[in-house]
């Protein structure tokens, strides 16, 4: 943007030549360069999508032969074929484990997060930094304890928690609740004091304080860490992949798609696209709608204005 | 119980007093990470202690972890884990970068970037390993076509991380560019003005007032980026199963545990992990976790 104010008070003769590209070009060219530069960061972001849209058209052996995307025949095959090896079930289970763990995350974090930025506690920068550092816990340090623990379950009680949603569910949870205790400390240290203070002088207690005041004000910090909890569980692989691999009736679409290659068939290319296609573009969707919500979460920890 | 202490009686003659409210608050969501998370961590640490071959459990100390340092499976796994952590979080970072000032710059398709730039972060990891592990095969050879080059990019272990780097920061950069964007919006536009007067030009104006004020949110993208290229699973496993020349700590650790089950073992391999990236974690949160922190913490209570 207007570049043409500096001109005036510079030191000419320090000027090595190739410093100042932007000083000689005119504006339209300037502007050009702008649009081609998003031309740039949007070709990056869609082109594999497109690749994998275009690939889950044409039929498997036109696809490891040719890799021209662009050349038919185009058909729904592949999409046929996800369907009947039962693609349907893993997009449910991963609706289910990801709703349930969000559903059970966001309440709990919630109330974590308003004791931590309202209410007096003891080492509250202490619980804080440490909640930061379970946000680093490595997943694959979870997998044979719980493994263990869920077939002690098993013979005790007989409850089995492998190939179950449960299984997959308290993992998640237990591993999305520090960035989400994060994001809704961050979010209600937000909210202007005053605002409960006065309802307190009205004479609500610290709980209706908190419960009908702040929470709706809190209400898009909620989301914003309902949409990442959401997304983190639909994500997630390693955990899903050990502790639940193989049964369609639990196995999530991450396991589903990135295991394809060890069911069978020659090579599965059309149907994975297929599968691929079909899991993304609800996802881009809800993503499309809820951006502003997502945007303000990821960065609520790393800006604060 | 505690409502009943002085403190919280004199704050307030009626419901739960504040104290006690902070506690019961908290407890849940402690309670949870301590029986999901933590046990499970001290039980590993424990396992790791153990031969375990079956039902047979013998005592070894150590000796699982001596067992790891003559291990070369082990050495590659690290080996792997520091190039791709490495090599994807610079890339990651020099990407994301240039993409938050092409984003900050321009006035025109900046909304439209915006919804854009979170679909790589919402396609789920496994499918995008697929698309990349596909686009980079062989046999139809997409990626060869395009660079009119002919190179086995699964097989190669030099490739074949080639690979599942452009994936992850194909997925990842957007991510970084969009913490790195709202760091930029928080820089006020006199900052700049006042370089310029100063005769800054714009390669001075970056490096002496933008770097510098966008400091926290570096921290906080390179954080991220850092500990979760360290524990990176599903590209190395979709890529490559459990294969040496791409395994990552993780996969390694994995497939100990489930695949060819050696639990002792298998449990000294994921305490190693646990340690590196708590280790690398806490290194950065220490150095610039106060001030991180600090912002989403209150000020001190005022009485």
């Amino acid at each position: 943007m207007s570049e043409h104010t500096v001109q005036a008070p510079r030191p000419a003769a320090t000027a090595p030549p190739p410093r100042r590209r932007s000083k000689g070009l005119p504006p339209w060219a300037v502007a050009a360069l702008k649009i081609l530069g998003l031309a740039v960061v949007v070709v990056w972001c869609l082109f594999p999508f497109f690749w994998m849209a275009m690939t889950s058209l044409r039929t498997g052996a036109d696809a490891l032969t040719d890799p021209n995307i662009l050349r038919g025949p185009f058909t729904f095959e592949s999409y046929e074929q996800v369907v009947d090896l039962g693609f349907q079930y893993a997009l449910r289970n991963s609706l289910i484990v990801a709703s349930v763990t969000t559903l059970i995350c966001i309440p709990v974090a919630a109330l974590a997060g308003y004791a931590l930025a309202r209410l007096p506690l003891a080492g509250k920068f202490v619980i804080l930094a440490l909640t930061l550092v379970a946000t680093l816990f490595p997943p694959v340090a979870l997998v044979n304890p719980l493994y263990q623990v869920y077939l002690e379950v098993d013979s005790l009680i007989g409850l089995s928690l492998l190939n179950s949603y449960a299984g997959m569910i308290l993992p998640y949870v237990a591993l999305t609740l520090p960035l989400a205790i994060f994001i809704l400390t961050t979010f209600f240290s937000g909210i202007p004091k005053e605002i409960e203070e006065s309802a307190k002088v009205d004479g609500a207690t610290p709980f209706q304080a908190f419960w009908r005041v702040v929470a709706p004000l809190a209400a898009p910090g909620v989301g914003a860490a309902a949409i990442l909890t959401f997304v983190y569980a639909t994500n997630e692989f390693l955990l899903a992949f050990s502790f639940a691999p193989a049964d369609l009736n639990v196995q999530t679409v991450p396991v589903f798609i990135g295991t394809f290659e060890r069911v069978g068939y020659e090579d599965p290319i059309g149907q994975v696209m297929a599968a691929s296609v079909l899991v993304s573009i609800p996802l881009i969707l809800f993503a499309l709608v809820l951006q502003r919500r997502i945007v303000a979460g990821l960065t609520s920890g790393a800006v604060k204005g | 119980m505690v409502a009943r202490t002085p403190a919280a009686r004199s704050r307030r003659g009626h419901g739960l007093g504040e104290r006690a409210m902070g506690r019961f608050f908290l407890a849940p969501s402690f309670a949870f990470m301590a029986l999901i998370a933590l046990f499970p961590v001290f039980y590993a640490i424990g396992m790791s202690l153990y031969r375990i071959r079956g039902f047979d459990q013998e005592f070894v100390g150590l000796g699982n972890y001596l067992d790891a340092l003559g291990d070369s499976g082990f050495y590659s796994a690290v080996f792997n884990t520091f190039v791709f952590t490495v090599t994807s979080v610079s890339l990651e970072f020099v990407i994301g970068m240039a993409f938050a000032l092409i984003m900050h710059q321009a006035f025109v398709g900046r909304g439209l970037t915006r919804v854009v730039i979170l679909v790589p972060w919402v396609v789920p990891t496994a499918v995008a390993a697929q698309v990349w592990r596909y686009m980079f095969d062989h046999n139809p050879g997409f990626v060869n076509a395009v660079l009119g080059a002919d190179i086995n990019w699964l097989r190669d272990p030099f490739w074949s991380m080639v690979g599942i780097i452009s994936a992850d920061v194909w997925k990842t950069a957007p991510f970084v560019a969009l913490l790195l964007l709202a760091g930029l919006q928080t820089i006020p536009r006199d900052f700049y003005e006042a370089a310029r007067v100063d005769g800054a030009n714009a390669v001075q104006r970056f490096w002496y007032v933008t770097l510098p004020l966008l400091k926290p949110a570096i921290v906080v993208a390179l954080l991220f980026r850092t500990v979760d290229a360290l524990r990176m699973f599903d590209f190395a496993y979709i890529f490559a199963g459990y294969s040496n020349h791409l395994a990552t700590l993780s996969v390694y650790a994995q497939r100990y545990l489930i695949a060819e089950p050696d639990l002792g073992y298998a449990n000294a391999l994921s305490t190693i992990t646990f340690i590196i990236v708590m280790l690398v974690g806490l290194a950065f949160i220490s150095r610039m976790g106060r001030q991180v922190v600090g912002e989403a913490a209150p000020r001190k209570e005022k009485a």
